[in-house]
């Protein structure tokens, strides 16, 4: 196969590479293509139905007929059902059906698990009915707190082995799970050198570090609408993340064929992980939808209420670090061992990321060994780059303790051990922009004379790669008859904004004005695509998006060349969009009312990643995405409150497809990150076994006034893995945050806070001011 | 939620004979914002909300309004709506602090609907207390949940048998300013100073007032400001967007000739009802004010503190509120 030579790297550190293109393949965009479309800070083309409310999501979705269904949850974190008695449920008014989701001598493993269910023909009518199920119990003992539940004798929360269930959420490659030994299974150890050598003779910190369960939280809380056209016939509207992925389980469960099961989801009220599949992870709504459906005949609507959403659709694992590490006095990392155990309530997957393992490469020795604890708690899943967040958190604080140790600056050590590239690039270029060196000696001072404000600065770094996937996304495009481009894909936007994206891909290749590219997407009849998790929306689908252009765009020519009289070759086009050959010229309109039948179409996906520069991720061949961020904290030492200031955050997302769209990612993640470090946190009554915060008044999460000034800044960098070189942000623009702010707040006080959320409660602890003797909150 | 009727009756009386008639199944709603939070949780299913908006003529304009009486001192009726009251210019300066409260609590749309009133009368946001499943000391159990459970947010001072903290944010700042209350019983108007509104948990555990069932909260009542007097309000809150406070403190004092009198402080949500200081207003009654002498009264006044093991930390947080209310109300610069 030919080779083609393209463009890679970033900033003025660009080189040429040969990549090996597949048949369909159009040439990759490169550091040295110009585009007009592509890259520009173009506002989202659906923003004025959201702004008003003329969008219709999951939640405002109404249809002929239609009844609201409501779930008994068991209020028991562990307990088998003796009984079940619908009749309570069924005499009372408004009510269509009653199931029994539970049978007797099922076992309940935790507070929210589904009993029963009810529909109704109105929601508050369904849940009262719900409520009037009678239940009969048998109690067994629980166990909800992750030390508790990993210790000999504590109740054993699965009778047997545990499969591990992965969603489009999780990080590609990062599951697999070894031995399980009571409540705890060891997840996959990931191991460099030798530990115990690179600790001898080093200047060594240990110390733990913990982290809370996050709840997902998304504002549209999980739910699905299932309306049965015929027996054979389904159509579901969802607020998910993964079109096919409901559609494949809901063809499942009711033995369809998944042609025959129609999934829309045209607006989702966020998604962070947890939104794949008709179930949520704690609760199998689209099942009991489905069912209740099919037994009123009638179409079924079944919205999580606040309460579910925080205690049965999923969260992000705790974890509790043991952390060594250690390093010499030039600055160089020996070794980093991490020992951890966190509990992903009855599910799998509280694992810590590969910060820890796959950032500071320099260090030549490395082990991080992880473990699932099983307690009677909702089942985690992924949220926003599972395990991350978590394990940046306790390295980069560690990090931050060690330097002080060793006597070096914090950012210098990270320059010192991280090899890639574009990193070191952000470390230098943000270290300029936030005026590091300066700022670090102003808390300095601010320390030293014992401030009642101190202000702190911290810098934390984010490893993700570039998962777009192959063959995965099949895009159409058809120029049609009046002149319009219609792109179709069945992909659903999960916020991020792709659909703008997808017109931007199309505009670029016709060189036609944005408004008149026609986008079909959220409706898996559009054709196949991908879930939106691990960052791979993007360069999954643009680059199908791409080729189905170009290889439209090609027929479109040869049928211009026909009615010019000329050759394709000898068609030249216009940037007015005036096609000419020889002496002859039509306009776009003209040639495309000249296209027999309705349009002219392409279909087309995309191929495997073929590049990987300038660094590759850790043990796959796919570009590592680099991130850093600087934040900058100020804390108040009469009373423990940490503000987050300012947070300047350097990311890598290959090439950026739209600054504007791309930024607001970035202060998504930012936000996420600082609501993740500062206060929000499921609360358990491990006496009750159950959350006592399931609402958002005491589940804190960030509001206007609690969010940092943002200053995003972007890197394009050439991958040269895909033909419009998109990676992933998503899940990058949050690792560091909360980590960043750890260190600034470290900073601050001079004493870490090795507790997230970092509360008042934890700072005057950390300062010594409290008697505290649970440590608990 | 279950089904209820909403009564508008025209005057007060006949508001209040109707609530005392059958006070088990019948109450008041003024802003409605706790009442109706309190029946969406399944905690309270009255039959029948009487609409205390509806009272007309003179007794409505006392309870809706704002103004000031004969002697000099203001009168803040119960259906005046916290941002009234924070908007409220006109108001003497000297009572700085209960706007300042009315200003940071909840978010802007509640402070639009939610009544001085209901304020002072809402019910603790204890998690034990709120979930509908859980029998709590509250509720008629027998025991007080936060003790072995989870009580980062509640009593260090006054606390048992119950621990919750009382959730009024004017609770601390009209406690300071030494406010009273005017209440409409069966006998006509009573007055009572605002101290004794509060019941502490050892009465009745399950009650956070002294009102008489069917009894109606109608004004609150400010005496006529001190020569030269300054208030001032502080908090500190986890999240600074709608939260509620972890600690506040309110404090009302004159300065004359370099020294701090007429002093009175009290302190909110550390304890099951707003907490006058004794220790603190004995400690700064008198003496020269500086940030030395803030630190001191501030130790002083969460000295009798007894936390739970898990929440100590609102000792430290309580006495650093309290030196920027004392800084606020006396402005003397806080340290850097």
């Amino acid at each position: 196969m030919p080779k083609t030579e393209i463009t890679v790297g970033f900033a003025d550190q660009l080189t040429t590479a040969a990549v090996e293109l597949p048949a369909g393949e159009a040439t990759p965009w490169d550091g040295k293509s110009e585009l007009g479309t592509v890259g520009k800070p173009i506002p989202r083309i659906d923003g004025h139905l959201k702004v008003s409310g003329r969008a219709k999501y999951t939640f405002d979705i109404q249809r002929p007929g239609m009844l609201y269904a409501a779930v008994l949850r068991s209020p028991l974190p562990a307990a088998t059902v003796e009984s079940i008695d619908l009749s309570p449920a069924e005499s009372m008014p408004g009510v269509k059906a009653a199931i029994a989701v539970a049978k007797p001598g099922d076992a309940v493993l935790f507070a929210g698990q589904d009993i029963a269910a009810v529909a109704a023909t109105r929601p508050e009518l369904a849940r009262a009915a719900a409520a009037a199920i009678a239940v009969k119990y048998a109690r067994k003992p629980h166990v909800t707190r992750a030390e508790s539940a990993a210790r000999p004798g504590a109740p054993l929360v699965h009778a047997g082995e545990v499969q591990e269930r992965a969603t489009e959420g999780d990080e590609p490659g990062a599951g697999g799970g070894g031995a399980q030994q009571g409540n705890v299974r060891a997840l996959r150890p990931m191991n460099k050198g030798n530990v115990d050598a690179g600790l001898r003779g080093a200047t060594v910190h240990e110390a733990s570090y913990s982290t809370q369960v996050q709840t997902h939280a998304a504002l549209e809380t999980h739910g699905i609408v299932v309306s049965w056209d015929d027996d054979e016939h389904l159509t579901a509207w969802a607020s998910t993340q993964g079109i096919f992925s409901v559609r494949d389980e809901l063809a499942e469960v009711f033995g369809l064929k998944p042609a025959n099961v129609r999934v829309h989801t045209e607006f989702i009220g966020g998604g962070f992980g947890a939104k794949f599949g008709a179930s949520a992870p704690g609760s199998r709504l689209g099942t009991i939808a489905g069912k209740l459906a099919r037994k009123t005949r009638a179409p079924v609507k079944l919205m999580c209420t606040r309460h579910e959403e925080h205690v049965c659709t999923g969260n992000r694992p705790d974890a509790h670090q043991q952390v060594r590490i250690a390093g010499k006095k030039d600055g160089s990392l020996t070794a980093i061992d991490v020992r951890s155990l966190g509990t992903a309530g009855i599910g799998t997957g509280a694992g810590i990321g590969r910060n820890a393992f796959a950032i500071y490469t320099k260090c030549p020795n490395i082990a991080v060994n992880a473990s699932d604890v099983f307690t009677n708690g909702g089942p985690g899943t992924a949220m926003r780059a599972p395990g991350h967040p978590q394990g940046a958190f306790a390295l980069e604080l560690a990090i931050d303790e060690l330097s002080t140790k060793l006597g070096v600056d914090p950012l210098e050590l990270r320059l010192k051990n991280d090899e890639h590239p574009v990193r070191q690039w952000q470390f230098e270029q943000g270290a300029k922009r936030f005026d590091w060196n300066a700022k670090r000696a102003e808390s300095a001072a601010m320390r030293a004379k014992s401030t009642r404000i101190r202000r702190g600065y911290g810098v934390a770094a984010s490893i993700w790669g570039d998962f777009g996937r192959a063959k995965a996304a099949v895009a159409t495009c058809s120029v049609l008859r009046d002149g319009t481009v219609e792109i179709r894909n069945g992909v659903q936007d999960i916020g991020g904004g792709i659909l703008t994206v997808l017109a931007q891909i199309g505009a670029e290749v016709f060189g036609r004005p944005l408004e008149t590219i026609s986008i079909k997407y959220g409706d898996s009849d559009h054709g196949s695509s991908v879930g939106s998790g691990g960052s791979q929306t993007t360069s999954s689908v643009t680059p199908a998006v791409r080729n189905a252009c170009e290889a439209a765009k090609t027929q479109f020519i040869a049928h211009a060349a026909d009615l010019l009289g000329g050759t394709a070759e000898s068609v030249t086009w216009e940037k007015d969009g005036t096609l000419r050959s020889g002496g002859k010229s039509m306009t776009f309109g003209q040639v495309c009312k000249k296209i027999e039948g309705e349009s002219i179409t392409a279909t087309a996906s995309r191929p495997r990643t073929y590049g990987a520069h300038p660094m590759s991720f850790v043990g796959a061949p796919l570009p590592q995405i680099a991130g850093v961020q600087f934040a900058e904290v100020e804390v108040d030492t009469w009373t423990g409150v940490v503000r987050a200031k300012h947070v300047l955050a350097m990311h890598d997302c290959g090439r950026i497809m739209n600054r504007l769209t791309t930024r607001s990612q970035v202060n998504g993640g930012v936000i996420l990150g600082t609501s993740y470090a500062l206060m929000e946190q499921r609360i358990m009554d491990h006496d009750v076994g159950r959350m006592l915060n399931p609402n958002l008044e005491s589940y804190k999460i960030c509001g206007a006034a609690d969010v940092p000034n943002i200053d995003v800044v972007l890197t394009d960098v050439f991958t040269g893995a895909n033909n419009t070189g998109a990676a992933g942000i998503g899940e990058p623009s949050t690792i560091p945050t909360a980590a960043a702010l750890a260190c600034a707040v470290f900073d601050a006080v001079g004493e870490p806070v090795r507790r997230l959320p970092m509360t008042p409660n934890r700072v005057l602890t950390a300062m010594g001011l409290t008697s505290n003797t649970r440590t608990s909150g | 939620m279950n089904r209820f009727s909403l009564v508008r009756l025209p005057t007060l009386d006949s508001a209040r004979e109707r609530v005392a008639a059958e006070p088990e199944h019948r109450t008041f709603r003024a802003g409605g914002i706790d009442l109706l939070d309190r029946m969406k949780e399944g905690l309270d299913a009255p039959d029948e909300l009487v609409e205390l908006a509806a009272i007309s003529g003179d007794e409505g304009r006392r309870m809706r309004g704002i103004s000031q009486r004969d002697d000099g001192g203001w009168r803040l009726g119960a259906l005046v709506t916290l941002g009234q009251i924070a908007n409220f210019d006109e108001l003497p300066s000297g009572y700085a602090a209960v706007r300042s409260a009315a200003s940071h609590a909840a978010t802007p749309g509640i402070r639009n609907a939610a009544t001085a009133g209901g304020n002072l009368l809402q019910r603790p946001r204890c998690w034990y207390y709120r979930n509908e499943d859980l029998l709590c000391l509250k509720k008629g159990g027998y025991e007080c949940l936060a003790v072995t459970g989870d009580h980062r947010y509640h009593a260090v001072l006054g606390g048992g048998p119950s621990f919750i903290v009382h959730p009024s944010s004017l609770g601390s700042a009209l406690v300071a300013l030494g406010a009273s209350v005017t209440i409409a019983g069966p006998d006509g108007l009573r007055s009572l100073p605002i101290e004794e509104l509060f019941a502490p948990p050892t009465v009745d555990p399950t009650k956070e007032h002294t009102l008489a069932a069917g009894e109606v909260l109608v004004s609150i009542e400010l005496p006529p400001p001190l020569a030269g007097q300054r208030s001032a309000y502080q908090f500190a809150k986890e999240k600074q967007s709608h939260d509620w406070p972890l600690a506040e403190a309110s404090v009302r004092c004159t300065v004359e000739g370099g020294r701090m009198r007429e002093v009175r402080v009290a302190l909110g949500h550390v304890a099951p009802i707003p907490w006058r200081s004794t220790e603190a207003e004995r400690a700064l009654e008198g003496q020269a004010p500086s940030t030395e002498l803030f630190a001191t009264a501030a130790a002083a006044a969460l000295a009798p503190a007894k936390p739970l093991e898990g929440n100590a930390y609102k000792v430290p947080l309580a006495q650093g509120v309290l030196r920027y209310a004392l800084h606020d109300a006396t402005g003397i610069a806080r340290p850097d």
